[in-house]
Protein backbone atom coordinates (compact mmCIF):
# COMPACT_ATOMS: atom_id res chain seq x y z
CA UNK A 1 0.00 0.00 0.00
CA UNK A 2 2.71 2.47 -1.00
CA UNK A 3 1.62 6.07 -1.48
CA UNK A 4 0.92 6.96 -5.08
CA UNK A 5 1.67 10.21 -6.84
CA UNK A 6 -1.07 12.55 -8.04
CA UNK A 7 -1.00 11.11 -11.56
CA UNK A 8 -0.81 7.46 -10.60
CA UNK A 9 -3.94 5.43 -10.24
CA UNK A 10 -4.95 2.24 -8.49
CA UNK A 11 -6.85 0.25 -11.12
CA UNK A 12 -8.61 -2.03 -8.71
CA UNK A 13 -8.19 -3.97 -5.54
CA UNK A 14 -9.28 -7.31 -4.21
CA UNK A 15 -9.58 -7.76 -0.46
CA UNK A 16 -10.02 -11.05 1.32
CA UNK A 17 -12.34 -11.10 4.31
CA UNK A 18 -10.77 -14.19 5.85
CA UNK A 19 -7.38 -15.85 6.11
CA UNK A 20 -7.34 -19.04 4.11
CA UNK A 21 -10.28 -20.90 2.60
CA UNK A 22 -13.67 -20.79 4.34
CA UNK A 23 -16.91 -22.65 3.92
CA UNK A 24 -20.32 -22.06 5.43
CA UNK A 25 -19.70 -18.56 6.75
CA UNK A 26 -23.45 -18.30 7.29
CA UNK A 27 -23.25 -21.02 9.94
CA UNK A 28 -20.09 -19.79 11.69
CA UNK A 29 -20.38 -17.20 14.43
CA UNK A 30 -18.01 -14.27 14.67
CA UNK A 31 -15.83 -15.75 17.42
CA UNK A 32 -15.09 -18.83 15.30
CA UNK A 33 -14.11 -16.97 12.14
CA UNK A 34 -10.55 -16.34 11.02
CA UNK A 35 -10.81 -12.68 10.02
CA UNK A 36 -8.10 -11.18 7.87
CA UNK A 37 -6.62 -7.76 8.64
CA UNK A 38 -8.65 -6.32 5.74
CA UNK A 39 -11.96 -7.15 7.38
CA UNK A 40 -13.55 -4.15 9.04
CA UNK A 41 -14.32 -6.43 12.00
CA UNK A 42 -10.71 -5.89 13.03
CA UNK A 43 -11.22 -2.11 13.00
CA UNK A 44 -13.04 -0.06 15.62
CA UNK A 45 -15.43 2.87 15.56
CA UNK A 46 -15.63 3.16 19.35
CA UNK A 47 -14.32 6.74 19.19
CA UNK A 48 -17.51 7.83 17.36
CA UNK A 49 -19.54 7.36 20.53
CA UNK A 50 -20.65 10.17 22.82
CA UNK A 51 -23.02 7.96 24.78
CA UNK A 52 -22.74 4.24 25.30
CA UNK A 53 -25.48 1.68 25.91
CA UNK A 54 -25.30 -0.15 29.24
CA UNK A 55 -26.94 -3.57 29.39
CA UNK A 56 -28.75 -4.75 32.52
CA UNK A 57 -29.44 -8.44 32.13
CA UNK A 58 -31.75 -8.57 35.17
CA UNK A 59 -34.58 -6.98 33.20
CA UNK A 60 -33.85 -8.45 29.75
CA UNK A 61 -36.54 -10.75 28.35
CA UNK A 62 -34.46 -11.81 25.29
CA UNK A 63 -36.99 -10.44 22.82
CA UNK A 64 -34.09 -9.67 20.42
CA UNK A 65 -35.56 -6.39 19.15
CA UNK A 66 -32.18 -4.77 19.82
CA UNK A 67 -30.42 -7.49 17.83
CA UNK A 68 -32.57 -7.11 14.71
CA UNK A 69 -32.57 -3.30 14.73
CA UNK A 70 -28.90 -2.73 15.59
CA UNK A 71 -27.30 -1.16 12.49
CA UNK A 72 -23.76 -2.06 13.57
CA UNK A 73 -23.95 -5.74 14.49
CA UNK A 74 -23.04 -4.70 18.02
CA UNK A 75 -25.68 -6.66 19.92
CA UNK A 76 -24.24 -10.09 20.57
CA UNK A 77 -26.88 -12.82 20.70
CA UNK A 78 -26.03 -16.47 21.10
CA UNK A 79 -28.46 -19.39 21.51
CA UNK A 80 -31.48 -17.04 21.52
CA UNK A 81 -30.03 -15.11 24.48
CA UNK A 82 -28.78 -11.54 24.49
CA UNK A 83 -25.19 -11.68 25.71
CA UNK A 84 -23.93 -8.12 25.61
CA UNK A 85 -22.85 -5.16 23.52
CA UNK A 86 -19.82 -5.17 21.22
CA UNK A 87 -18.18 -1.90 22.26
CA UNK A 88 -15.62 -1.94 19.43
CA UNK A 89 -18.32 -1.55 16.78
CA UNK A 90 -21.09 0.32 18.60
CA UNK A 91 -21.51 3.87 17.32
CA UNK A 92 -23.86 4.88 20.14
CA UNK A 93 -26.92 5.62 18.00
CA UNK A 94 -29.35 4.57 20.73
CA UNK A 95 -31.77 2.53 18.59
CA UNK A 96 -31.43 -0.46 20.94
CA UNK A 97 -32.61 1.64 23.88
CA UNK A 98 -35.54 3.04 21.90
CA UNK A 99 -36.83 -0.38 20.82
CA UNK A 100 -36.33 -2.09 24.21
CA UNK A 101 -39.84 -3.01 25.43
CA UNK A 102 -39.17 -3.85 29.10
CA UNK A 103 -40.12 -1.68 32.05
CA UNK A 104 -37.67 -0.40 33.23
CA UNK A 105 -35.58 -0.65 30.06
CA UNK A 106 -32.81 -3.22 30.12
CA UNK A 107 -30.59 -1.02 27.94
CA UNK A 108 -29.96 2.64 28.75
CA UNK A 109 -27.63 5.27 27.33
CA UNK A 110 -24.97 6.75 29.62
CA UNK A 111 -22.17 9.14 28.82
CA UNK A 112 -18.98 7.42 27.65
CA UNK A 113 -17.12 8.09 30.94
CA UNK A 114 -19.77 6.55 33.19
CA UNK A 115 -18.67 3.55 35.19
CA UNK A 116 -20.76 0.56 34.25
CA UNK A 117 -21.02 -0.79 37.82
CA UNK A 118 -22.28 2.56 39.09
CA UNK A 119 -24.84 2.78 36.30
CA UNK A 120 -26.13 -0.71 37.08
CA UNK A 121 -26.34 0.06 40.82
CA UNK A 122 -28.40 3.21 40.20
CA UNK A 123 -30.72 1.62 37.60
CA UNK A 124 -34.13 3.35 37.48
CA UNK A 125 -37.01 1.41 39.00
CA UNK A 126 -40.20 0.37 37.27
CA UNK A 127 -42.32 3.20 35.90
CA UNK A 128 -45.94 3.15 36.95
CA UNK A 129 -48.85 4.78 35.16
CA UNK A 130 -49.48 7.18 38.08
CA UNK A 131 -48.26 10.73 37.85
CA UNK B 1 -33.71 -25.88 -5.19
CA UNK B 2 -31.98 -25.30 -1.92
CA UNK B 3 -33.92 -25.29 1.29
CA UNK B 4 -35.45 -22.08 2.57
CA UNK B 5 -34.15 -21.08 6.00
CA UNK B 6 -36.82 -21.50 8.67
CA UNK B 7 -37.47 -18.28 10.57
CA UNK B 8 -40.55 -18.53 12.74
CA UNK B 9 -39.83 -15.84 15.27
CA UNK B 10 -37.24 -13.28 16.23
CA UNK B 11 -35.51 -15.57 18.74
CA UNK B 12 -34.95 -18.14 16.03
CA UNK B 13 -33.80 -15.41 13.65
CA UNK B 14 -31.27 -14.15 16.20
CA UNK B 15 -29.26 -17.37 15.98
CA UNK B 16 -28.13 -16.27 12.50
CA UNK B 17 -24.45 -15.49 12.03
CA UNK B 18 -24.10 -12.09 10.42
CA UNK B 19 -22.24 -11.82 7.14
CA UNK B 20 -22.03 -8.04 7.32
CA UNK B 21 -19.46 -6.55 9.69
CA UNK B 22 -19.39 -3.57 12.01
CA UNK B 23 -16.92 -0.70 11.86
CA UNK B 24 -18.33 0.27 8.49
CA UNK B 25 -18.55 4.05 8.17
CA UNK B 26 -22.31 4.42 7.80
CA UNK B 27 -23.83 7.13 10.00
CA UNK B 28 -24.98 6.05 13.47
CA UNK B 29 -28.62 5.01 13.17
CA UNK B 30 -28.48 4.44 9.40
CA UNK B 31 -31.19 2.07 8.16
CA UNK B 32 -29.02 0.81 5.27
CA UNK B 33 -27.16 -1.70 7.40
CA UNK B 34 -30.37 -2.85 9.12
CA UNK B 35 -31.81 -3.70 5.70
CA UNK B 36 -28.61 -5.38 4.54
CA UNK B 37 -28.46 -7.48 7.71
CA UNK B 38 -32.07 -8.58 7.40
CA UNK B 39 -31.49 -9.57 3.76
CA UNK B 40 -28.24 -11.46 4.35
CA UNK B 41 -29.61 -13.23 7.43
CA UNK B 42 -32.72 -14.35 5.57
CA UNK B 43 -30.74 -17.07 3.83
CA UNK B 44 -27.93 -19.52 4.57
CA UNK B 45 -27.01 -19.93 0.91
CA UNK B 46 -23.82 -18.58 -0.62
CA UNK B 47 -24.27 -15.03 -1.80
CA UNK B 48 -22.85 -13.11 -4.72
CA UNK B 49 -23.40 -9.44 -4.05
CA UNK B 50 -22.74 -6.12 -5.68
CA UNK B 51 -23.28 -2.55 -4.70
CA UNK B 52 -23.65 0.46 -6.93
CA UNK B 53 -21.99 3.67 -5.84
CA UNK B 54 -23.80 5.23 -2.95
CA UNK B 55 -23.66 5.47 0.81
CA UNK B 56 -23.59 1.70 1.21
CA UNK B 57 -20.71 1.15 -1.18
CA UNK B 58 -18.68 4.13 -0.02
CA UNK B 59 -18.99 3.22 3.65
CA UNK B 60 -18.52 -0.55 3.54
CA UNK B 61 -15.49 -0.74 1.27
CA UNK B 62 -13.05 1.83 2.57
CA UNK B 63 -9.64 0.66 1.42
CA UNK B 64 -7.99 -1.32 3.05
CA UNK B 65 -11.14 -2.60 4.75
CA UNK B 66 -14.18 -4.53 3.60
CA UNK B 67 -17.31 -5.12 5.68
CA UNK B 68 -18.62 -8.00 3.60
CA UNK B 69 -18.17 -11.68 4.44
CA UNK B 70 -19.56 -12.81 1.08
CA UNK B 71 -18.38 -12.32 -2.50
CA UNK B 72 -18.93 -8.65 -3.22
CA UNK B 73 -18.10 -6.43 -6.15
CA UNK B 74 -18.35 -2.76 -6.93
CA UNK B 75 -17.68 -1.37 -10.40
CA UNK B 76 -19.44 1.86 -11.19
CA UNK B 77 -22.41 4.00 -10.28
CA UNK B 78 -24.79 2.50 -12.79
CA UNK B 79 -23.78 -1.10 -13.32
CA UNK B 80 -24.08 -2.91 -10.00
CA UNK B 81 -27.06 -4.82 -11.34
CA UNK B 82 -25.32 -5.84 -14.56
CA UNK B 83 -22.22 -6.97 -12.64
CA UNK B 84 -24.37 -9.46 -10.76
CA UNK B 85 -26.25 -10.36 -13.94
CA UNK B 86 -22.93 -11.16 -15.60
CA UNK B 87 -21.89 -13.37 -12.71
CA UNK B 88 -25.25 -15.11 -12.90
CA UNK B 89 -24.86 -15.69 -16.65
CA UNK B 90 -21.40 -17.15 -16.05
CA UNK B 91 -22.76 -19.42 -13.31
CA UNK B 92 -25.45 -20.71 -15.66
CA UNK B 93 -22.93 -21.31 -18.46
CA UNK B 94 -20.51 -23.21 -16.20
CA UNK B 95 -23.39 -25.21 -14.79
CA UNK B 96 -24.48 -26.27 -18.26
CA UNK B 97 -20.93 -27.29 -19.10
CA UNK B 98 -20.58 -29.12 -15.76
CA UNK B 99 -17.52 -27.12 -14.77
CA UNK B 100 -18.73 -25.74 -11.43
CA UNK B 101 -16.25 -26.36 -8.59
CA UNK B 102 -19.03 -26.84 -6.03
CA UNK B 103 -21.99 -28.11 -8.06
CA UNK B 104 -24.02 -28.95 -4.94
CA UNK B 105 -24.25 -25.33 -3.83
CA UNK B 106 -26.74 -22.86 -5.21
CA UNK B 107 -25.55 -19.30 -4.77
CA UNK B 108 -28.00 -16.40 -4.73
CA UNK B 109 -27.34 -13.25 -6.73
CA UNK B 110 -28.24 -9.95 -5.10
CA UNK B 111 -27.39 -6.39 -6.10
CA UNK B 112 -27.81 -3.43 -3.78
CA UNK B 113 -28.19 0.13 -5.00
CA UNK B 114 -29.43 3.41 -3.67
CA UNK B 115 -32.39 5.21 -5.14
CA UNK B 116 -30.12 7.47 -7.17
CA UNK B 117 -28.35 4.49 -8.72
CA UNK B 118 -31.66 2.75 -9.45
CA UNK B 119 -34.28 5.36 -10.23
CA UNK B 120 -32.00 7.70 -12.19
CA UNK B 121 -28.49 6.67 -13.10
CA UNK B 122 -28.69 2.87 -13.35
CA UNK B 123 -32.26 2.75 -14.64
CA UNK B 124 -31.37 1.49 -18.11
CA UNK B 125 -29.11 -1.24 -16.74
CA UNK B 126 -31.70 -2.51 -14.27
CA UNK B 127 -34.34 -2.48 -16.98
CA UNK B 128 -32.02 -4.61 -19.11
CA UNK B 129 -31.44 -7.11 -16.29
CA UNK B 130 -35.16 -7.44 -15.63
CA UNK B 131 -35.96 -7.80 -19.32
CA UNK B 132 -33.30 -10.49 -19.94
CA UNK B 133 -34.67 -12.58 -17.09
CA UNK B 134 -31.54 -13.15 -15.01
CA UNK B 135 -32.12 -15.15 -11.85
CA UNK B 136 -31.19 -12.29 -9.52
CA UNK B 137 -32.59 -9.85 -7.02
CA UNK B 138 -32.16 -6.10 -7.14
CA UNK B 139 -32.67 -4.27 -3.86
CA UNK B 140 -33.10 -0.51 -3.77
CA UNK B 141 -32.14 1.16 -0.49
CA UNK B 142 -34.58 3.99 -1.00
CA UNK B 143 -33.81 7.03 1.14
CA UNK B 144 -35.52 9.28 -1.40
CA UNK B 145 -32.58 11.66 -1.80
CA UNK B 146 -28.92 11.72 -2.93
CA UNK B 147 -27.73 11.46 0.66
CA UNK B 148 -24.08 10.74 -0.12
CA UNK B 149 -23.49 13.98 -2.00
CA UNK B 150 -25.39 16.40 0.19
CA UNK B 151 -29.10 15.85 -0.26
CA UNK B 152 -29.96 16.71 -3.86
CA UNK B 153 -33.36 15.59 -5.13
CA UNK B 154 -33.64 12.32 -7.01
CA UNK B 155 -36.61 11.05 -9.00
CA UNK B 156 -37.53 9.08 -5.89
CA UNK B 157 -38.03 12.25 -3.83
CA UNK B 158 -41.73 12.52 -3.00
CA UNK B 159 -43.81 15.64 -3.51
CA UNK B 160 -43.39 18.32 -0.84
CA UNK B 161 -39.96 17.19 0.35
CA UNK B 162 -37.34 19.79 1.06
CA UNK B 163 -34.11 18.69 -0.65
CA UNK B 164 -31.11 20.96 -1.09
CA UNK B 165 -31.92 21.45 -4.78
CA UNK B 166 -35.66 21.86 -4.12
CA UNK B 167 -35.79 23.67 -0.76
CA UNK B 168 -39.05 24.53 0.90
CA UNK B 169 -39.42 28.16 1.93
CA UNK B 170 -41.04 31.47 0.98
CA UNK B 171 -41.16 30.76 -2.78
CA UNK B 172 -41.83 27.03 -2.93
CA UNK B 173 -43.22 24.23 -0.83
CA UNK B 174 -40.33 21.99 -1.88
CA UNK B 175 -40.19 19.19 -4.43
CA UNK B 176 -42.97 19.66 -7.01
CA UNK B 177 -43.00 16.28 -8.72
CA UNK B 178 -44.45 13.04 -7.53
CA UNK B 179 -42.24 10.08 -6.69
CA UNK B 180 -41.49 7.85 -9.66
CA UNK B 181 -43.56 4.67 -9.42
CA UNK B 182 -40.65 2.29 -9.86
CA UNK B 183 -42.49 -0.85 -8.71
CA UNK B 184 -45.09 -0.42 -11.48
CA UNK B 185 -42.36 0.18 -14.05
CA UNK B 186 -40.56 -2.97 -12.95
CA UNK B 187 -43.78 -4.98 -12.80
CA UNK B 188 -44.39 -3.92 -16.40
CA UNK B 189 -41.25 -5.90 -17.32
CA UNK B 190 -43.37 -8.92 -16.38
CA UNK B 191 -40.95 -10.07 -13.70
CA UNK B 192 -42.15 -12.78 -11.30
CA UNK B 193 -41.91 -10.66 -8.14
CA UNK B 194 -41.73 -7.01 -7.13
CA UNK B 195 -42.25 -5.73 -3.61
CA UNK B 196 -41.83 -2.81 -1.25
CA UNK B 197 -40.38 -3.55 2.19
CA UNK B 198 -39.29 -1.61 5.26
CA UNK B 199 -36.74 -2.66 7.90
CA UNK B 200 -39.02 -1.96 10.87
CA UNK B 201 -41.43 -4.68 9.66
CA UNK B 202 -38.76 -7.36 9.83
CA UNK B 203 -41.05 -10.37 9.50
CA UNK B 204 -42.78 -9.03 6.41
CA UNK B 205 -39.39 -8.16 4.97
CA UNK B 206 -37.83 -11.57 5.62
CA UNK B 207 -40.88 -13.29 4.12
CA UNK B 208 -40.69 -11.19 0.96
CA UNK B 209 -36.91 -11.61 0.62
CA UNK B 210 -37.17 -15.38 1.03
CA UNK B 211 -39.94 -15.53 -1.57
CA UNK B 212 -37.86 -13.36 -3.88
CA UNK B 213 -34.79 -15.58 -3.49
CA UNK B 214 -36.84 -18.73 -4.06
CA UNK B 215 -38.53 -17.72 -7.31
CA UNK B 216 -36.80 -18.25 -10.63
CA UNK B 217 -36.21 -14.99 -12.50
CA UNK B 218 -35.48 -11.34 -11.79
CA UNK B 219 -36.87 -9.83 -8.59
CA UNK B 220 -37.14 -6.17 -7.71
CA UNK B 221 -37.31 -5.02 -4.09
CA UNK B 222 -37.76 -1.42 -2.97
CA UNK B 223 -36.71 -1.01 0.67
CA UNK B 224 -37.39 2.15 2.60
CA UNK B 225 -34.24 3.40 4.29
CA UNK B 226 -34.66 6.25 6.75
CA UNK B 227 -31.71 8.67 6.50
CA UNK B 228 -30.77 10.42 9.74
CA UNK B 229 -28.55 12.95 7.97
CA UNK B 230 -30.84 14.12 5.18
CA UNK B 231 -34.23 13.55 6.79
CA UNK B 232 -32.76 15.39 9.79
CA UNK B 233 -33.87 13.35 12.76
CA UNK B 234 -32.09 11.99 15.81
CA UNK B 235 -30.23 8.69 15.13
CA UNK B 236 -32.19 6.88 17.85
CA UNK B 237 -35.51 7.66 16.08
CA UNK B 238 -34.81 5.59 12.94
CA UNK B 239 -37.32 2.93 13.89
CA UNK B 240 -40.10 5.28 15.02
CA UNK B 241 -39.74 7.34 11.81
CA UNK B 242 -39.91 4.12 9.77
CA UNK B 243 -43.00 3.07 11.75
CA UNK B 244 -44.62 6.43 11.00
CA UNK B 245 -43.88 6.13 7.28
CA UNK B 246 -45.19 2.59 6.90
CA UNK B 247 -48.19 2.83 9.24
CA UNK B 248 -49.40 6.09 7.69
CA UNK B 249 -49.00 4.52 4.22
CA UNK B 250 -46.69 7.28 3.04
CA UNK B 251 -44.54 4.28 2.14
CA UNK B 252 -47.00 1.43 1.58
CA UNK B 253 -45.77 -2.15 1.82
CA UNK B 254 -47.10 -4.32 -0.97
CA UNK B 255 -46.03 -6.98 -3.41
CA UNK B 256 -46.81 -7.80 -7.04
CA UNK B 257 -46.61 -11.51 -7.86
CA UNK B 258 -46.24 -12.61 -11.50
Amino acid sequence: MANKGWDEFEIGAMLRSFNGPVSDVALTHQEDRDYSENNSFTASVADWRIEKPVFNKDYCIDCQFCWIYCPDISIISRDKKMVGVDMDHCKGCGICVEVCPTNPKSLLMYSEQTDEEEALAAWPSKETGEK
Amino acid sequence: MSEIKKIKNLKEFSTSADRFEGANLLCPGCAHSIIVREVLNATNDDLILSASTGCLEVCTAVYPYTSWDASWIHIGFENGSTAVAGAEAMYKALKTKGRLKQPDREPKFVSFAGDGASYDIGFQWISGCMERGHNMMHIVLDNEVYANTGGQRSSSTPIGSSATTSPAGRISYGEKKNKKDMISIMAAHQIPYAAQVAPNKWKDMVKKIQHGLAVEGPVFINAMSACTTEWKFDPKDTMSISDLATDSLVFPLYEIID
